[in-house]
């Protein structure tokens, strides 16, 4: 991961925006994954999908299913415990006790191996007014 | 996070160390002013000694593909069986079929193995409601039956699961599956298409292809940008 972040610093950003979200014990808290999971009767992600699927918070891990194209990438933790990938029992954890807000009522999920992110802008920007509306204070991106 | 692409939570069935992993992250929101970057200052913990397959699997012939890879199925059968009983539930579905079809995700492989081309779907698959277009859909039926290997040897609740390096160095070097998918990769070397190409980059992780780097590139002339959007398209289902 840090090799792949290097890559970033080819990509300047000409501003760098930042909101300071509510108090954690009061913020709810969405998970966004690139690791291409899906429910397993919504659309596979196909070479290159440039969009997000819609995970509920309660689903059974049963019921997701990984499109994910690249093979170079650790499979071997996630066959045994999803939230390895996308925390959903960590983070209804941290509710429970208290220290965040709330869980989302949804997670999403988008296609990590992707050859050109950029073209992903509109999908980006759809699921971010998502979050808004839905009163998402914080979103986890777990990447693969 | 210090952790090998895949796990970026570190380590399966350890939830405290999850739960570490996940308040750091979230506690940033409570100390940052601007945007920051910290690292994770903890390795995740692995399993001690060397991963090595608990079951052994006869040598495979090289006459005799399909019987070796049924035959190899049909031991580990019981043990992804017991896996998927203990964690209910499977990774194995990419390709759209369900695990109790997994005869027609052998036939497909099978057949493209030994030829069928990578345009139709193989007569001989008929059966699982497949979600992918050719050739794509080969890659996610090869997927599947990595999976079905994969949970089967690495389903032991007592020790850490294996690393993914352990288990492509096992699939590729000791098993029927690793020579089914090489002789697939070879098919596509040899159809010269450069789209194609992107396939056997999917199929074969990087350092087990003989032939050297497992994806292709586009055709001296090409320009990479065009090149890309027309295999996009291809691989999609879009483009003959």
């Amino acid at each position: 991961m840090r090799n792949m972040g290097k890559r970033f610093d080819q990509m300047p950003l000409d501003s760098t925006p930042f909101v300071t979200p509510p108090p954690l014990a009061e913020s709810t808290v969405a998970l966004i994954t690139s690791a291409g999971l899906h429910r397993r009767d919504d659309r596979p992600f196909r070479f290159a999908d440039q969009g997000y699927r819609v995970i509920p918070s309660d689903i059974d891990p049963a019921d997701l299913v990984q499109t994910q194209v690249s093979v170079n990438f650790d499979r071997t933790h996630y066959q045994r415990d999803v939230n390895v990938v996308l925390p959903i029992d960590r983070l209804r954890e941290l509710a429970d006790a208290g220290e965040i807000g709330a869980v989302s009522v949804y997670h999403y999920s988008v296609l990590g191996s992707n050859p050109n992110p950029a073209l992903m802008k509109d999908a980006a920007a759809d699921l971010a007014q998502r979050l808004h509306d839905s009163g998402v204070h914080c979103a986890m991106l777990t990447p693969v | 996070m210090p952790f090998p692409l895949g796990r970026p939570l570190g380590v399966a069935d350890n939830p405290d160390f999850q739960r570490d992993v996940l308040r750091s992250a979230l506690e940033l929101l409570e100390s940052a002013t601007e945007p920051t970057i910290v690292d994770y200052p903890h390795e995740a913990p692995e399993g001690e000694g060397v991963w090595a397959c608990a079951i052994e699997l006869p040598t495979p012939e090289v006459s005799e593909l399909e019987a070796s890879l049924r035959r190899e199925i049909d031991l580990l059968m019981p043990r992804y069986e017991e896996a998927r009983r203990r964690r209910g539930r499977t990774t194995l579905g990419m390709s759209g079929a369900k695990p109790e079809e997994i005869d027609a995700v052998v036939s497909f492989a099978i057949a493209v193995a030994e030829g069928s081309g990578f345009e139709e779907i193989p007569k001989s698959a008929s059966g699982p409601e497949w979600i992918h277009p050719m050739p794509m859909l080969v890659r996610f039926v090869v997927e599947d039956l990595r999976a079905f290997y994969q949970e089967s040897v690495a389903s032991d609740n007592g020790a850490a699961p294996p690393s993914q390096h352990d288990m492509h160095a096992w699939i590729f070097e000791q098993t029927a599956l690793g020579r089914l998918i090489k002789q697939i990769a070879q098919l596509i070397s040899d159809d010269h298409d450069p789209r194609l190409l992107f396939v056997r980059g999917l199929l074969i992780p990087e350092g087990f292809w003989e032939g050297g780097p497992t994806f292709g590139g586009p055709p001296p002339g090409e320009d990479p940008r065009e090149f890309l959007i027309r295999s996009r398209r291809y691989l999609r289902g879009q483009e003959a």
